[in-house]
């Protein structure tokens, strides 16, 4: 099977002459005068958040809604409104002359990521489906293409993370996920990958553990961006759980499919990577993935067992359907212990516990580092990748102890608050590097298509993370 | 609740003696007491390895010099003492008192403020809700009744006792209404024990069906038509800054006076769900659906018990919800008090309809300062904060931070949790202005973006408390039950920021 997933080209000129539409991104109360009489039929003013297709003589044009005061993630939502508007026009031009760069590739970025489609295992060729599969970028503006660059970099980190996200675990094993990593490679992140005896040698045992139910053995993936400040390194850490059955304690099969999505958190640290490696970005980074798939066999682990961790700390297992926290145990520790990173940022789609509490639009933030914290729900809020700072009590930590083990990993019976249990969990492995968990479960894609964005993977964490490398990392004086 | 009495230190003849002793063995009466019982007490430490640290406590019975026992808690370091840990160590002190009649505690070496905070935590752990233990044994309950503590100044330790004892008072009050059974707290029997705070000041008005289907709470009345018995809308007032009640005339021009801060709660006296009817399992849990409206008479109780200097205004919802020939269906339309219309999706989701209307109507009738809502309002909740934080969401910045910085003074936690467009988007109903639910994912706050169109441009904050006003486990200064989680947070919030 082969997949094409689907996301327009983009070109930046003067002009568009084969688009089939015009996008005019207008400020609000700046409609221009050869559209007003058709602006005022249609009621609209320019405020955010809205649009006014035209079909007029000259030809098809859509009037988009930038609001008053447009920040440059306003511009990226007005683009993508754009792209949902005219997702059935091949060819599109948007007419960013009277935009700032920075707010021009914001927009056409927008407008790229909506226009994104996870159709590529379709064989049937849909007459009336999206077909839009192409951009032009109109702006003559000094800067533009520097400006691009970036926002190209995001676009492209952004849509590997989506594309793993939307392959199914057949072919998204463990060692799948590394082959399609070819991208960073060539962009030059050094790529690092422990296979099963060196897991064993290193005494990975929580990540073992998850993955022994599975014939496609875990592995630990360390992605490496040497930057150009002389500094410790940020680190990524992604739970990467190609399939998660829930082991002996499987699911319910109702909505078992969207399980090949718990390796959302990997695929945002592998597309920040090569986010950060295609813009040249000077900050150190590195990313570990814990790869595995969470099976059930004759030799998967057990409710009851006790794992030995990477840490050294044992872990009384009470639920395998817990396994993220497993293996991000020993990929935090790791982390902590052998690359001795200024900060580790984890992203995991870890509970539905903070789906019950944050729904669909926010991710939970924990932390053990309020300044660091505030860095990072910072970044979220200047990309629309909105964090949302919870908390870790000192019940919720005593509530881990366990009678035979250092630790155990989760609490049964339902009304948990299974988010917080699972951050101060993970908060045990970290030491005292300042750290942040992001659990991005209920955020890491879309049931169904809006405005603002398209249809299944989001890629959430990679315009986040690459933005907080950018606001703190980038400064070679506060290194 | 324990008679507390404050008098000059000197070692006790008889009874208990509490002993409050920091992490150099230093304590008030310490060195009086171990001489009198020929070192005992020291042995004790020694043998016991009792070394003052904060939460511990060491028991040391029949000691000598006519004691019956000495009980020594821990306080820490001296000098980073604070309210709740004198609080605290007063809780620890009397779990080992319950054998004696009266005990005395020796707080001469504190703060005559500690001193009376030492009391307060003494008064609010010896709580207990006995009312139907009918065939108890007599030696089998607890006997303290009475706890002199010692101070270095008796009158001005008394003195910081009283506004706290009138915290006490309504904690106590609370704690009551909520363990009371639903089949004798109905919405009529909880607005008779409102109206009896009359006593204390308070002018307390009680709104019957009569006056509520005149008034128009179509979303309350929807709740409430299923079960035989009537609702009830309380509202209780207090004058501390302004003197003399206002009888509020709708329409009517208001007379210069302070703006209230009010008070708004939940009272759902029994939520069997209503024709969404909910399991059977913990559905007992459902007598304290009401521990919102608990919680603001407490608090109107101890405002005007410390005749606080703040006009407030406390208004509960009183309704019982239940399955029957008259109830509400899944899928009615009720209209609220504000004009607005509500689809009803699932019965259940009950206690935001009475929030609606009661707020609507005290944002039209009261114009408050803010509105502050209580409400055990959804399962969600404890699936995202557990049992230590109460949840809450606010449309104002400022009000927010007061709320949270008393919760840290009062140990009754906050987190803030977020409002935003795209939660409220989900509220969207086919027929109506509204449904009143959304799926489970963010539904604690998909409830608060309901209940937020219901209160205006009302500076206001709503505390999801469905996880912290019961406890299944003793805590320091809240036995097991009811911990009417709001009553002191919220007066700390008028205390604070509000008086004068």
């Amino acid at each position: 099977m082969t997949q094409r997933l689907v996301l327009p080209r983009i070109r930046i000129g003067a002009s568009a002459p084969k688009a089939a539409a015009r996008v005019l991104p207008v400020l609000a109360g700046h409609v221009p005068p050869d559209c007003q009489e058709a602006a005022r039929a249609g009621g609209f003013s320019g405020a955010a958040g809205t649009a006014c297709d035209i079909l007029g003589p000259t030809g098809r044009k859509l009037l988009v809604g930038l609001g008053a005061a447009p920040n440059e993630d306003a511009h990226r939502l007005a683009g993508a409104l754009a792209a949902s508007r005219l997702n059935k026009v091949g060819r599109i031009a948007i007419d960013a002359t009277a935009l700032l760069p920075d707010n021009a590739a914001a927009f056409a970025l927008g407008a790229a990521l909506r226009a994104w489609r996870p159709d590529g295992f379709q064989t049937i060729p849909d007459p009336d489906g999206p077909s839009l599969a192409a951009i032009d970028l109109l702006s003559t503006a000094p800067g533009i293409e520097a400006a691009w660059q970036r926002a190209a970099a995001v676009l492209a980190g952004s849509c590997l993370a989506r594309d793993l996200v939307t392959e199914p675990s057949a072919s998204l094993t463990p060692q799948g996920f590394i082959d399609r990593l070819a991208p960073l490679e060539k962009a030059g992140v050094q790529i690092t990958v422990l296979r099963r005896r060196d897991l064993e040698r290193e005494g990975l045992g929580c990540l073992l553990a998850v993955g022994r139910g599975s014939e496609h053995r875990p592995r630990l993936v360390i992605l490496r961006l040497p930057g150009a400040i002389e500094t410790q390194p940020i680190a990524f850490v992604g739970k990467g759980i190609t399939f998660d059955t829930g082991g002996i304690c499987i699911k319910p099969a109702d909505r078992m499919w969207e399980m090949r999505a718990d390796m959302a958190g990997a695929a945002a640290c592998a597309g920040v990577m090569l986010t950060l490696a295609l813009r040249g970005s000077p900050a150190p980074a590195v990313a570990i993935l814990a790869l595995a798939e969470n099976a059930i066999g004759e030799d998967s682990y057990r409710p009851g067992d006790v794992l030995t961790s990477f840490s050294g700390k044992t872990v009384e297992v009470v639920d395998t359907d817990a396994e993220g926290r497993l293996v991000l145990a020993d990929a935090l520790a790791y982390a902590a212990s052998r690359l001795r990173p200024a900060a580790i940022v984890d992203l995991a789609t870890l509970t539905g516990s903070i789906v019950t509490a944050l729904g669909h639009e926010m991710a939970g933030l924990f932390t053990n580092d309020p300044a660091l914290a505030a860095h990072v729900a910072a970044a979220g809020a200047q990309t629309g990748e909105r964090a949302w700072r919870m908390p870790i009590s000192a019940v919720q930590r005593s509530d881990l102890d366990s009678d035979i083990a250092d630790l155990r990993h989760c609490l049964s019976g339902r009304l948990q608050p299974d988010a917080c249990h699972a951050a101060a969990f993970l908060r045990e492995f970290v030491g005292d590097t300042p750290w942040v968990h992001l659990d991005i479960a209920g955020v890491e894609s879309r049931e169904t298509a809006d405005d603002a964005h398209a249809h299944g993977a989001t890629g959430f964490g990679v315009r986040l993370l690459d933005r907080l490398v950018s606001l703190r990392f980038e400064d070679p004086h506060q290194a | 609740m324990l008679d507390i009495s404050f008098s000059k230190s000197a070692l006790p003849k008889t009874g208990a003696l509490v002993l409050l002793v920091d992490d150099h063995l230093t304590a008030d009466l310490l060195p009086a007491t171990d001489e009198a019982t020929g070192g005992a007490i020291s042995r004790a430490f020694a043998a016991a390895e009792f070394k003052g640290k904060a939460g511990t406590t060491c028991v040391i019975l029949a000691p000598g010099a006519g004691l019956s026992r000495v009980v020594a808690v821990g306080i820490g370091k001296a000098d980073a003492l604070t309210g709740k840990i004198a609080e605290e160590a007063g809780g620890h002190a009397v779990v080992h008192l319950n054998r004696d009649a009266a005990a005395t505690v020796a707080a001469g070496g504190l703060t005559v403020e500690l001193a009376a905070h030492v009391a307060l935590g003494a008064a609010l752990r010896s709580y207990r809700f006995d009312r139907y233990r009918t065939t108890e044994k007599a030696e089998d309950k607890p006997k303290l009744a009475k706890l002199a503590v010692l101070a270095a100044s008796p009158a001005k330790a008394k003195e910081a006792w009283v506004p706290l004892k009138a915290i006490a008072d309504g904690v106590v009050l609370t704690r009551d209404l909520v363990s009371e059974p639903a089949n004798i707290l109905n919405p009529a029997e909880m607005a008779d024990r409102c109206r009896a705070l009359e006593s204390l000041g308070l002018k307390v008005e009680v709104l019957g069906p009569k006056e509520l289907t005149k008034l128009g709470f179509g979303a309350l009345l929807g709740v409430s038509q299923g079960s035989a018995n009537e609702p009830r809308v309380v509202v209780m007032q207090w004058h501390g800054l302004s003197g003399e009640p206002v009888k509020p005339k709708k329409g009517a021009k208001a007379e210069p006076r302070p703006q209230p801060v009010a008070f708004i709660g939940k009272g759902v006296t029994f939520d069997t769900g209503g024709i969404s009817i909910k399991p059977a399992g913990g559905m007992e849990d459902m007598k304290w659906d009401m521990a919102g409206a608990g919680a603001v008479v407490g608090l109107m109780a101890a405002l005007a018990g410390r005749r606080a200097k703040v006009d407030a205004v406390g208004i509960v919802g009183l309704v019982e919800n239940m399955p029957s020939g008259t109830a509400m269906r899944p899928g009615d339309v009720v209209k609220s008090y504000s004009g607005q219309t509500i689809e009803v999706l699932n019965t259940d989701a009950e206690g935001r309809l009475v929030l609606a209307d009661v707020l609507a109507y005290c944002a039209a009738t009261y114009n408050p300062r803010f509105m502050v809502d209580l409400a055990t309002l959804t399962g969600a909740m404890i699936v995202s904060l557990g049992h230590e934080y109460g949840g809450f969401f606010s449309n104002d910045d400022t009000l927010a931070q007061q709320l949270h910085a008393a919760g840290e003074a009062t140990g009754e936690l906050l987190w803030r949790l977020p409002l935003a467009d795209a939660y409220d988007k989900q509220l969207k109903s086919d027929i109506a202005d509204m449904k009143n639910i959304t799926g489970r994912p963010g539904s604690a706050i998909t409830a608060a973006q309901f209940i937020k169109r219901f209160v205006g441009s009302t500076t206001w904050a709503h505390l999801d408390v469905a996880g912290v006003v019961w406890s299944t486990k003793d805590a320091a200064t809240t036995p097991k039950g009811a911990t009417a989680y709001g009553v002191r947070l919220l007066d700390r919030l008028v205390a604070d920021h509000y008086e004068g």
